[in-house]
């Protein structure tokens, strides 16, 4: 039973969320118009939005999940209220600091901040270091977050039991590990992992800044270690989402809780630790990596994603198939998620693949598939639980009459923007230009569509924004 | 807790001040790249023209010298020539000789062009400007005058521009014909492809270079990619030793 405070700390982190994520698609939508030729942003202007949309998308959805994740894990172990408001408190300094860096300081290397390009100043001289500060505040509330949990999950369960080893022996196992278990466990461990790669990265940054030239960086070296960090954080923010699914989905349909077996086991055990390698996928184009990274890259792109959403894919279907279903917004967003994600990651493990890479690399095929498994994917997975956390904390039932509308908007709004940047990327529109060039004016079209799809996504999130907000503010009225 | 506040604002101040005192100028051969060149005006066979005006009909290379130069100069000009002798038709370049001391005048940058018998050569522009603070500043230049030896301590900088005004390319010292091309097809907005090689700054280079065998082997850079991983597991480690003895399911 989720604690009064715990419910308070959850409302705060779910209203936070939606009303930055309102703001970041209103970014997005405007880079879209620009690149329409609709309305013109001065390319400092167009990427300093791209760096704070990236930047900040990434950061709610991670941190929805961890949020989603926190709560959820109440169920089974004891979690610390203490470091849930450390990590609030880092993230929101964090995020004033990024917003302060690329509004004010016009810092506009994108998201992937890729070495040299901090260091070539087009910028304010003092927003690269406090960007890199802005990463290291944020870093250091989500490792003591990730710790935390991980600690408590440890202190309840071995090991070779939060791995759930013990399901991949023959016969029933004497203990059951609960997949939200599994799932949050490697979750949370790969967020270490690629929280320490963060970690020795803005060391490696802030040694060559203070340097005066005595300490240069190797920019392979560089390169790698940011994708291990992006690149891996980027997905495990899709595997906390998954986690809810895994302990909600059945809950919220009426259905058995999921349980433990070899192959889920199993699955999740691959993801954690080929995830780990899966980033070489975006040295493919440095001809200076050695060739064997770019084959592990490759593989570790299979075997990290394909079992994982093979058992998920299976779990979901198993559930909603020949079985009587209380259909609710809950579980529905959760059910057109695993589609988004199936989708989108198909396009990935596409992308993922060398010789199609090689044709893909830096089209609008990139922001396709990731918008794809994020926009209708993991955010419809953490949408999902903010409304059945909304749902809870506001007091009223889980039915909404304006489930099939929203839904329906929703999904015309994604998938209208995200086929926009399919055809763009089938036709080799390059991406992250604030305008297209010469070559492909006549498809700037695409773009402006592509908002307008978005504008149409929008307007749902705005109104669950309304709705959820309204529900979780009752929390703070409760005796 | 004290403690690491403590230690850690010390290092940061005392980063800051090693910062502070550094000469806040590197030869590095990416510094500007891809920013615009200074429009300055330039002065040459008596007429006073825009730098853009120049670029503008086609990419240049800009050679920073002065006649005066006892050191670097004259045998960095000769090889830029031979360079270009040797270089495809179709990838020359007007090459833009700029004087960087204010008392060259049109007449030494005359003399000059006849010294090396480019004074009738139309791929070669021997030229002055008023504005030499804007165009060294704009491409990292940063001569510094001796007064003992009465000379500039300089490097040898040749910079690639391209038909929009853009530094695609810069070579510092006296350089191969390979490098010297890599610049010409820069300028034409050719991608080159580049990787700088280790240097003793480069304490985590990926790779090492054997200068008797000629090739690169794996350096401490790809073995620092370990490190993540390895540091997650003595966390797993250290969290996993707080596990309760009872089981408390």
């Amino acid at each position: 039973m989720a604690t009064l405070q715990l419910k308070k700390l959850t409302s705060v982190w779910i209203i936070t969320i939606l009303v930055l994520f309102v703001l970041a698609i209103v970014f997005g939508i405007l880079m879209r118009f620009n690149q329409g030729n609709a309305i013109h942003l001065s390319p400092v202007g167009f990427y300093s939005m791209m760096t704070i949309h990236g930047l900040t998308m990434i950061g709610i959805w991670f941190v929805a999940g961890m949020a989603a994740v926190n709560f959820l894990l109440q169920r089974y172990i004891k979690v610390s209220a203490g470091i849930n408001v450390f990590a609030l408190v880092l993230t929101v300094i964090g995020v004033v600091m990024l917003w302060l860096v690329t509004f004010v300081g016009e810092f506009h290397t994108g998201w992937t901040f890729l070495y040299p390009l901090p260091f070539r100043g087009a910028w304010k001289e003092w927003a690269t270091p406090l960007f890199l500060l802005a990463l290291g505040v944020l870093g250091i509330g989500w490792f003591v977050w990730s710790a935390g949990m991980l600690f408590q999950i440890f202190r309840k369960y071995r090991p070779a039991q939060a791995f759930a080893w013990q399901h991949l022996r023959k016969g029933s196992p004497e203990i059951e590990t609960p997949p939200f278990i599994l799932i949050s466990t490697v979750t949370l461990i790969g967020i270490i992992t690629c929280l320490v790669a963060a970690v020795l990265l803005l060391v490696l940054y802030f040694a060559e800044y203070f340097s005066s030239g005595s300490f240069v960086n190797d920019a392979l070296l560089m390169k790698n270690l940011t994708f291990f960090f992006g690149h891996t954080l980027a997905n495990e923010m899709l595997y906390l989402g998954l986690a809810s699914l895994y302990e909600l989905f059945p809950e919220v349909s009426g259905r058995p809780k999921f349980k433990m077996t070899w192959y889920v086991a199993l699955a999740w055990n691959c993801t954690m630790v080929f995830i780990l390698t899966a980033f070489f996928h975006h040295m493919y184009m440095d001809f200076v990596q050695p060739f064997a990274f770019q084959v592990i890259g490759q593989m570790a792109s299979y075997f990290a994603s394909v079992p994982a959403a093979a058992v998920t894919a299976f779990s979901v279907l198993a559930v909603v198939i020949k079985n009587p279903i209380r259909w609710s917004l809950t579980n529905t967003l959760f059910f057109v998620g695993v589609t988004g994600w199936l989708i989108g990651g198909v396009g990935a493990v596409i992308d993922a693949t060398i010789s199609n890479n090689f044709v893909l690399h830096n089209t609008l095929w990139v922001p396709a598939h990731f918008h794809t498994y994020n926009a209708i994917g993991n955010v419809l997975f953490s949408l999902a639980f903010f409304n059945w956390a909304a749902n809870e904390f506001g007091g009223k039932g889980h039915t909404d009459k304006f489930t099939r509308l929203k839904m329906t908007l929703l999904i015309i709004g994604g998938s209208g923007f995200v086929i926009m940047f399919y055809i763009g990327g089938a036709y080799s529109v390059p991406r992250r230009f604030n305008v297209y060039p010469q070559e492909f004016s006549s498809l700037s079209i695409l773009a402006s569509a592509g908002a307008l799809f978005a504008c149409l996504y929008l307007a749902v999130i705005v109104w669950f924004l309304v709705n959820t907000v309204n529900k979780c503010l009752k929390v703070f009225s409760a005796a | 807790m004290f403690k690491s506040i403590f230690c850690g604002l010390s290092i940061f101040c005392l980063g800051a001040v090693a910062r502070a005192q550094g000469p806040g100028y590197v030869f590095s051969e990416e510094d500007k790249i891809y920013q615009k060149v200074a429009d300055v005006n330039i002065a040459y066979d008596g007429e006073v023209r825009s730098l853009s005006g120049l670029y503008s009909q086609g990419p240049v290379v800009i050679a920073l010298i002065y006649t005066r130069c006892s050191g670097v100069c004259n045998p960095f000009l000769l090889q830029v020539k031979e360079n270009m002798l040797v270089a495809d038709s179709d990838e020359r370049s007007r090459v833009l000789v700029v004087s960087f001391d204010p008392r060259d005048g049109s007449g030494e940058m005359r003399r000059l062009a006849i010294r090396y018998g480019l004074d009738n050569d139309g791929g070669w522009i021997f030229a002055t400007t008023p504005q030499i603070s804007e165009l060294i500043n704009s491409v990292g230049f940063n001569p510094v005058w001796d007064s003992v030896r009465a000379q500039f301590d300089h490097e040898a900088l040749l910079v690639g521009i391209n038909d929009e005004g853009f530094i695609t390319r810069k070579l510092t010292g006296l350089r191969d014909f390979n490098a010297f091309t890599s610049l010409l097809r820069s300028i034409r907005n050719e991608f080159i492809l580049s990787y700088p090689l280790p240097n003793e700054n480069m304490v985590f280079s990926c790779f090492s270079y054997n200068p008797e065998t000629g090739k690169n082997q794996p350096g401490t850079g790809l073995l620092l990619l370990l490190l993540p991983a390895l540091l997650s597991l003595v966390v797993v480690f250290v969290l996993s030793r707080r596990h309760d003895r009872k089981p408390r399911f």
